[in-house]
């Protein structure tokens, strides 16, 4: 109930800065266009002087649009935790986490409606942008729409789950915004060049890859909007078969219920040494 | 235990210490040695006070004595060491979200507002996160703002207004969801004085007309002495005084007098007298006469003593005296005393 308060709240406030700022939302989109074709460029361009390929830039077009793709997922993933470590760190200074505090629905349900916006907001930005590049480098998508909802949506409690934890540690840690980046950077990576060929090198690499949060959802993603679910290879399988859909599901279970323990425990532990504040 | 009946708001013996750790650099004869030091302050210690629903009670203390955290702890962002808070008799550690419907906080110095919104916007905002709704909360809003006065601002944003008209916004913010119990961080810092004089009647009209507990902590000590029916002195986290307002000044009164004298005394044996506190030569307004103001202790029956010896005392000088008076103290003066030890 107090969820749907809050989202709603959430809602309008953000539609309120979206329009009032419209020229700020418009040329972000336009820098994230143009920043995306200059790295696929680049990336395309030298793996072709390393493969020594003769086909041209976009000989493949699916090596792109698996970039792509995982570009905007990692912008997503490094997003999403971003909210809770700089978001948390910002709100601390200028004094509305304390007002966030004193809503009588609590700190994680606003947290929640605060994440559930903005993730909602930056997914519709991010479709359309793979989309526009997409069709700039020729690549095909297959947009199958229910698997691609549910697998965001898992996706998105995924991260959630990560970002609890590490937004609960900087409730406590002002410094671990710092941090924090670095393990943004490294999920967004991981979202570039998550393959199920990384699964099989190792049982150790396997395992680390199953536990972090983001390869596995970036690997259904990939294998339903690029690889339309097998068809493109011959056999079709639904993802919702395939092996790395049951590790998003376990990742999730695990993931929010370490996060929001954490950062319930985290958050008492910041109203004893007085961080909320400032300090 | 249970809170004293009939207070909305009650501290049980608050504790509160924060530790801070930092490296510390101690320029050597030859290096730089880096110090790991760990403090300790305590803001608050042993803190006992009750607010009785229509009653407002001020704190008060020099900067870093522990007002802020006080609140705090009422509201529940800082949780206690030890000892609790009651609101409307439920204890705030245990169940904090029902505390949370029933107190309005306004801040010392925070941007509790979003810029980029507008004043209504910002109620609204705040009013779903506090559970205030519909047509109840566009109502209360307007009613806000015009009392407040920011009522031709409603559509400008909050980043377009100056300080004091944030101030007045926080406080409308805090007042939205109807609070029983109001707590006020200097809320009239950096208004003006309409302003702030409208808004001390504001206070003083709800807590006597809806019997609403006002907790202030301010620096202003013509706000307090307007203002609060009760007031506690804190400094370096002790609750020094905890007063009604009239009592505290005639407390103070009661011991401090002014003798005027025709030449100035040496002020070291009135000070070894036993019973003076404190003595010191002012200038009177006639150029003929010095006005000796003596603080004596507020013990009664050592103060008729010490009177008698400095009376003896300057006859011996023989110093001449034209007139002896009881001071009659204000706040300022009073709060100076009991806190000038820590300055
Ligand atoms: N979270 C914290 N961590 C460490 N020290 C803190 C914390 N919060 C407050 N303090 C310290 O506790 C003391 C009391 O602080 P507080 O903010 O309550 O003072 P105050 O009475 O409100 O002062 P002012 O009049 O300046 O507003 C200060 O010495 C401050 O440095
Ligand atoms: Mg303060």
């Amino acid at each position: 109930m107090g969820f749907f308060l809050v989202m709603k709240a959430e809602i309008i406030r953000s539609l309120i800065i979206m329009r009032r700022y419209w020229f700020r939302t418009l040329t972000g989109m336009a820098i994230g266009y143009g920043m995306l074709m200059v790295l696929i460029i680049g990336f395309m361009s030298s793996r072709d002087t390393i493969t020594d390929a003769v086909d041209g830039r976009f000989a493949d077009p699916t090596t792109a649009t698996n970039f792509v793709l995982g570009f905007i997922l990692g912008m997503f993933a490094f997003g999403v935790v971003g909210m809770f470590t700089q978001g948390i760190q910002g709100m601390a200074q200028s004094g509305v986490l304390e007002q966030l505090c004193m809503s009588p629905h609590g700190l994680i349900v606003n947290f929640l409606a605060k994440a559930t916006v903005g993730a909602v907001t930056s997914v519709f930005y991010s479709g359309i942008m793979v989309w526009l590049v997409t069709i700039s480098v020729n690549g095909v998508l297959y947009f199958d729409a229910f698997p691609v909802i549910v697998l965001l949506t898992l996706t998105f409690i995924n991260l959630l789950g990560f970002g609890f934890m590490m937004g609960g540690l900087t409730l406590v840690f002002k410094q671990v915004g710092q941090v924090a980046i670095l393990i943004r950077m490294a999920l967004f990576a991981l979202a570039i060049f998550a393959r199920e060929e990384l699964l099989e090198i190792n049982f150790l690499i396997s395992a680390v890859m199953h536990a972090l949060p983001i390869t596995d959802a970036a690997i259904c993603l990939k294998y339903v909007l690029i690889y339309d679910q097998g068809a493109v290879n011959g056999e079709y399988a639904s993802v919702f078969t395939h092996p790395s859909f049951y590790f998003l599901i376990l990742n999730c279970v695990v993931w929010t219920s370490i996060g929001i323990a954490c950062f319930k425990v985290m958050e008492n532990w910041s109203r004893s040494r007085g961080t909320l504040g400032t300090y | 235990m249970t809170p004293d009946s009939g207070s909305l708001v009650s501290l049980d013996g608050i504790h509160k210490t924060f530790f801070t750790r930092h490296f510390f650099y101690r320029e050597n004869d030859d290096a730089r040695r880096r110090i790991y030091v760990k403090k300790e302050v305590h803001a608050a210690q042993d803190i006992n006070i009750d607010i009785a629903p229509g009653k407002i009670f001020g704190l008060l203390g020099p900067n870093g004595a522990g007002k802020t955290t006080t609140v705090k702890m009422i509201s529940g962002l800082v949780k206690p060491d030890k000892g609790a808070v009651w609101v409307e008799g439920i204890n705030v550690e245990k169940s904090r979200k029902e505390i949370l419907k029933r107190i309005g906080v306004v801040l010392e110095g925070t941007r509790t507002t979003i810029w980029p919104l507008t004043p209504m916007e910002n109620l609204r905002y705040y009013g779903n996160l506090k559970n205030v709704r519909g047509s109840v909360l566009k109502k209360r809003a307007h009613e806000l703002l015009d009392f407040i006065g920011l009522s031709e601002k409603k559509d400008v944003q909050v980043r377009h207004m100056s300080r004091g008209q944030k101030q007045k916004l926080a406080i409308c913010i805090a007042l939205i969801a109807d609070p029983k119990v109001i707590l006020l961080d200097e809320p009239t810092t950096g208004l003006d004085v309409q302003s702030s004089r409208a808004i001390k009647d504001k206070i003083i009209e709800m807590t006597r007309e809806h019997g609403k507990a006002v907790l202030v902590t301010t620096h202003d000590m013509h706000v307090a002495q307007e203002l609060c029916d009760t007031i506690g002195i804190i400094d370096q986290g002790k609750l020094v005084t905890c007063k009604p307002m009239n009592e505290l000044i005639e407390v103070f009164s009661e011991s401090v007098f002014e003798f005027r004298v025709d030449e100035a005394p040496l002020l070291d044996p009135l000070r070894a007298i036993p019973g003076v506190v404190q003595a010191e030569v002012e200038n009177g307004n006639q150029s003929n006469t010095k006005l000796l103001v003596l603080h004596l202790t507020p013990k009664e029956e050592f103060r008729s003593e010490a009177l008698y010896n400095v009376v003896t005392h300057l006859r011996d000088c023989g110093i001449q005296l034209h007139s002896i008076n009881q001071r009659q103290q204000n706040l300022e003066s009073v709060f100076l005393q009991l806190t000038t030890s820590s300055i």
